[in-house]
């Protein structure tokens, strides 16, 4: 509990001395979420639009902003600190704690995060249940936060690694608005007649949180896979940590080597 | 957990080797099937330290002398052969391996955790080493602030933080002003006189009198080198008369004023 506490602590530490990161954490959400609301005003009101275009716009950029902004964070907890790491998991900082300290600063910016960009949105639209808006919000950086550690896991290089999490959330954002629905054809058998689109990671969040906003609702029916999402990240973030790093023991140096 | 403290107050002085390597065998293989080569580093190397002992292992670059140090602490498994340390280790890795945005106190204060070791232990041990290597002034420091041989400093204080029994340095005193590498050898001397064993890694040993023994890594695997005199080792233990065979430029570099630079 000592290390998780100490290791968490200094995290933090560790996150707060970087200017930039804080910068984007403040200016990103209201920057994408007006920019989102301006873009799509001018889209003609489409029968799988469940508001109106600029609303629509404007929680597309606010699930985008928090979802991106956390998998960088994610993706930079785990690439910037590997060698301290490697050193730390040797004298004997147990993996799994070293991952979990960076699981809990990535929460704490996912929260951060949604209640920036929950400000921003709450003071463009009206939120029907403002909790529960910004809940979904955490979640759905919370997924991406679990994105961005298992992309640093396997692609430990900062370029690659953010252009891959750029073109995943910017993708995924797009499928779930319901701006560019892509329902099941013959070509995609897999999916029966479900859509494509209910598959990326953001679709649940989307739906979760345009109930939220425009009826004040809590869709069950969408909270159970978000969860479900966070839950299988969380198991493949620890799984890939560990294979990646599974070489180096931890404890040599004081004799407790496992 | 061993109890640490014990371990380092008992003096052992025995002769039986306190951490033993035997046929180590390393390859670094292409990840990418069909492309690149494999690289077969260590072939069979063999090793022991024995406590109140300093060893020298040296090596032409490349030949694979960090690789035998990741092997001996347990940051790389070998393909074939075994490691057995009956001792807490203490590791000073050639690349400072710590954290940029911590500061020197918080890095300590992490390190510690990892180690076991108690608050009021790790604040005792950061006060004798920050004095013994000079830098107190600086512990309110970002690593990433400091200068290159002031962050080399802590990267071996980090090392002694738990006052090992077996201390396995990679090219410890690169960055060093004279009067740092002097209070290094100063240091290690005190350490072997409490029976701590040492193996020092260098692309260069100037003052073989300094080494009980001297290892030189070739084609794989560790070869005995003549012994050092030890009336020579003697003499150089009082850090007289040697300054014709300083380290490199690094035997009159010196510490920028401030001694951090952004």
């Amino acid at each position: 509990m000592s290390r998780l506490v100490t290791g968490t602590r200094l995290r933090l530490s560790e996150l707060v001395r970087q200017p930039l990161t804080l910068s984007l954490l403040l200016v990103l959400p209201p920057v994408v979420i007006e920019m989102y609301g301006v873009a799509v005003e001018s889209f003609p009101q489409l029968p799988t639009l469940s508001a109106d275009p600029a609303t629509v716009g404007r929680m597309t950029g606010a699930l985008f902003a928090v979802a991106f902004l956390a998998g960088l964070v994610g993706l930079f907890q785990v690439i910037s600190a590997r060698n301290g790491d490697e050193r730390a998991a040797i004298a004997g900082f147990p993996r799994w704690v070293m991952l979990l300290t960076r699981l809990v600063t990535m929460f704490v910016v996912a929260l951060v995060g949604a209640g920036v960009a929950f400000a921003v949105f709450n003071y463009r639209v009206a939120v029907a249940a403002p909790g529960l808006a910004f809940g979904v919000l955490v979640l759905a950086a919370l997924v991406y936060g679990l994105l961005g550690v298992i992309v640093g896991t396997l692609l430990p290089r900062e370029l690659e690694g953010s252009i891959v999490l750029v073109f995943l959330a910017d993708m995924d954002n797009a499928l779930s608005s319901g701006l560019f629905p892509i329902e099941a054809s013959a070509s995609l058998p897999v999916v029966g007649d479900v859509g494509v689109t209910d598959f990326v990671p953001l679709f649940h969040p989307h739906e979760l949180f345009t109930a939220a906003v425009l009826d004040g609702d809590l869709a069950v029916e969408h909270l159970v896979p978000t969860v479900f999402w966070v839950l299988a990240l969380l198991v493949v973030a620890f799984v890939a940590y560990d294979r990646v790093t599974g070489e180096q023991g931890t404890g040599f140096l004081t004799g407790v080597a496992s | 957990m061993p109890n640490i403290e014990d371990e380092s107050e008992n003096g052992d002085t025995s002769s039986s080797p306190v951490l033993r390597a035997s046929g180590l065998e390393k390859t670094y293989r292409s990840k990418i099937p069909f492309v690149g080569r494999s690289v077969a580093v260590l072939t069979g190397a063999d090793i022991e330290l024995r406590p109140g002992e300093i060893v020298g292992i040296v090596g032409a670059n490349g030949s694979g002398k960090s690789t035998l140090m990741k092997l001996l602490v347990g940051a790389l498994q070998p393909d074939a052969g075994s490691v057995s340390r009956d001792a807490t280790v203490g590791w000073c890795p050639q690349e400072t391996l710590l954290y940029d945005r911590l500061t020197v106190r918080e890095t300590f204060d992490l390190f510690g955790e990892a180690y076991g070791m108690t608050d009021q232990r790790v604040e005792r041990r950061r006060g004798e080493l920050a004095d013994q290597l000079d830098f107190e002034r600086f512990l309110d420091y970002r690593i990433d602030h400091l200068s290159g041989g002031n962050r080399q400093k802590v990267n071996l204080a980090i090392a002694l933080l738990h006052d090992p029994d077996v201390l396995l340095l990679d090219e410890p005193y690169t960055g060093f002003d004279w009067e740092t590498y002097l209070a290094f050898w100063t240091l290690t001397e005190s350490l072997v006189e409490g029976g701590t064993a040492i193996a020092i890694i260098s692309h260069l040993i100037s003052e073989r009198e300094r080494f009980d023994r001297i290892l030189e890594l070739k084609d794989g695997r560790l070869h005995e080198q003549a012994e050092p005199p030890q009336q020579a080792r003697s003499a150089a233990h009082d850090g007289e008369a040697l300054e014709s065979e300083a380290p490199e430029s690094e035997a009159v570099a010196s510490e920028p004023p401030t001694g951090g630079e952004a």
